[in-house]
C-alpha cells in the first residue's frame, strides 16, 4: 500500500452507515430489514415510550424491507453494514419535504397577497400541498432511476457490532 | 409583507422553539449526535410543524372557537398532530418507497415532540390569521432544524476533542447546549 493510499481522502462523499440483517434470499436479490438505531427502538425508554403506539417496531421495520444485488454471497440471517451517500440522504430530504413546503407556502402567500381570505388561503395552501406532493414523486421518481436513494453492501458485520451507541 | 418577515424572524431566531422557549429538548440532546440524522429529524419536524400548524388553526377557529371548546385544546391538537405524523408517514411512503426506508425512522419521533404540541398552542393562543398561523409554524420549524444542525455540527467536532472524561458526551452536550442559548440571547429585542 502507497503512502498516498494510507491518507485518508476527505473530499470522498462520507457514507452514512447502517446495519441491516437478510431475512430472504430471490435468485440474486436478497431482502433485508434494517436494524433499529439508537434513535428510537434502542432507547432504554422504548418500552414506555408514545412513538412505539403507531405500530409494533417489528411492523416498522417490516414496512422498511428493502433489496440488495446479492454479489457477496449473503445467506439469511448475516448481519451486514450497508451505507448510503451523506447528500443522498439530504437530497431525499429535500425532495419529500421541501418541494411540497416550498409550493405550500407559495400557494398560501399568493392567494392572501390576491384575496385576503383565510378560507381561500387555507383551499390554495392545501391544493399547493397536493401539486407539491405530485411534483416530488416525479423528482423521487427520477432519483430512484438513477440508483442514487439505494444502500450499498460495506461489508459483514462483526461479532458483537452493535449500532446501540447510546 | 414586513410584518410577515418580522415574524418569521421572530419565530425562527428571537423566540427559538429550542432556545428561547425551552421546547423539543430530548430531541434537541437525542438526535444530535450525528449531522445526517439531524437534517432529516430537522426536515420532517419542519414539514410535520408546518402541516399541523394549518391543521390546528383549522380546527381552532371552525370547531373549537364556534361550540366553545377550548378547554378540550391540548387533547384535540395531539389528535390532530398524531393525524398529521400518519399522514406525512403515508404520503412519503406513497410518493416514493425508497424514501420512506431512508426517511422514515424520524417521523414516529415527532409525534411525542412537544415543540409540535408548543407550536400549535402559541398559535392559537396569539389569534393569528391563517397565514400568520403558517408562516408561525414555518419559521419555529426552521429555527428549530437550525439549532439541531448547529449542535450536530458543535457535537461531531467535540467527539474529537481531548475533554476529561467525565465531561465526555451528554455533559458536554448540556454546556454547548446552554453557551448556544447565550448566543441566541444576542437576538432578544430585535422583534417583539
Amino acid at each position: 500500500m502507497n503512502e498516498a493510499e494510507d491518507i485518508a481522502d476527505f473530499s470522498a462523499p462520507a457514507l452514512v452507515e447502517g446495519y441491516a440483517q437478510v431475512v430472504a434470499l430471490e435468485g440474486n436479490t436478497a431482502w433485508l430489514v434494517p436494524e433499529q438505531t439508537s434513535s428510537c427502538g434502542g432507547c432504554s425508554a422504548a418500552t414506555a415510550c408514545g412513538s412505539k403506539g403507531i405500530g409494533s417496531i417489528a411492523n416498522r421495520l417490516e414496512a422498511r424491507r428493502f433489496q440488495l444485488v446479492n454479489d457477496a454471497g449473503l445467506r439469511v440471517g448475516d448481519r451486514i453494514v450497508v451505507g448510503i451517500r451523506e447528500n443522498a440522504l439530504l437530497r431525499a430530504s429535500l425532495v419529500a419535504y421541501a418541494i411540497p413546503l416550498a409550493t405550500l407556502l407559495g400557494a398560501g402567500v399568493l392567494a392572501q397577497w390576491l384575496f385576503g381570505s383565510d378560507l381561500i388561503t387555507l383551499t390554495a395552501m392545501v391544493s399547493g400541498l397536493v401539486l407539491g406532493l405530485w411534483l416530488a414523486r416525479l423528482r423521487a421518481g427520477r432519483l430512484a432511476e438513477t440508483g442514487d436513494l439505494a444502500p450499498r453492501f460495506l461489508r459483514r458485520a462483526g461479532m458483537g457490532e452493535s449500532c446501540n451507541i447510546g | 409583507m414586513k410584518e410577515y418577515v418580522l415574524l418569521i424572524i421572530s419565530a425562527a431566531l428571537v423566540n427559538n422553539v429550542i432556545l428561547a422557549r425551552f421546547l423539543g429538548l430530548c430531541s434537541f440532546m437525542g438526535v444530535t449526535t450525528r449531522i445526517d440524522t439531524a437534517v432529516g429529524m430537522g426536515m420532517a419536524t419542519t414539514f410535520v410543524i408546518t402541516v399541523s400548524s394549518m391543521a390546528d388553526w383549522a380546527v381552532g377557529a371552525y370547531l373549537l372557537e364556534p361550540y366553545n371548546l377550548w378547554y378540550l385544546r391540548t387533547v384535540t391538537f395531539i389528535m390532530v398532530i398524531a393525524a398529521a405524523v400518519q399522514f406525512t408517514e403515508m404520503t412519503v411512503k406513497k410518493v416514493s418507497p425508497a424514501l420512506f426506508q431512508m426517511l422514515g425512522i424520524y417521523l414516529p419521533l415527532i409525534t411525542t415532540n412537544c415543540a409540535v404540541l408548543g407550536v400549535a398552542i402559541l398559535l392559537v393562543e396569539a389569534r393569528m390569521t391563517f397565514i400568520e398561523a403558517t408562516l408561525f409554524g414555518f419559521a419555529s420549524s426552521i429555527g428549530y432544524s437550525l439549532v439541531m444542525v448547529m449542535m450536530a455540527g458543535l457535537r461531531e467536532r467535540l467527539s474529537f476533542a481531548d475533554v476529561p472524561r467525565l465531561f465526555a458526551g451528554a455533559p458536554n452536550g448540556f454546556i454547548v447546549a446552554s453557551l448556544l442559548a447565550l448566543a441566541f440571547m444576542g437576538f432578544s429585542g430585535m422583534t417583539s
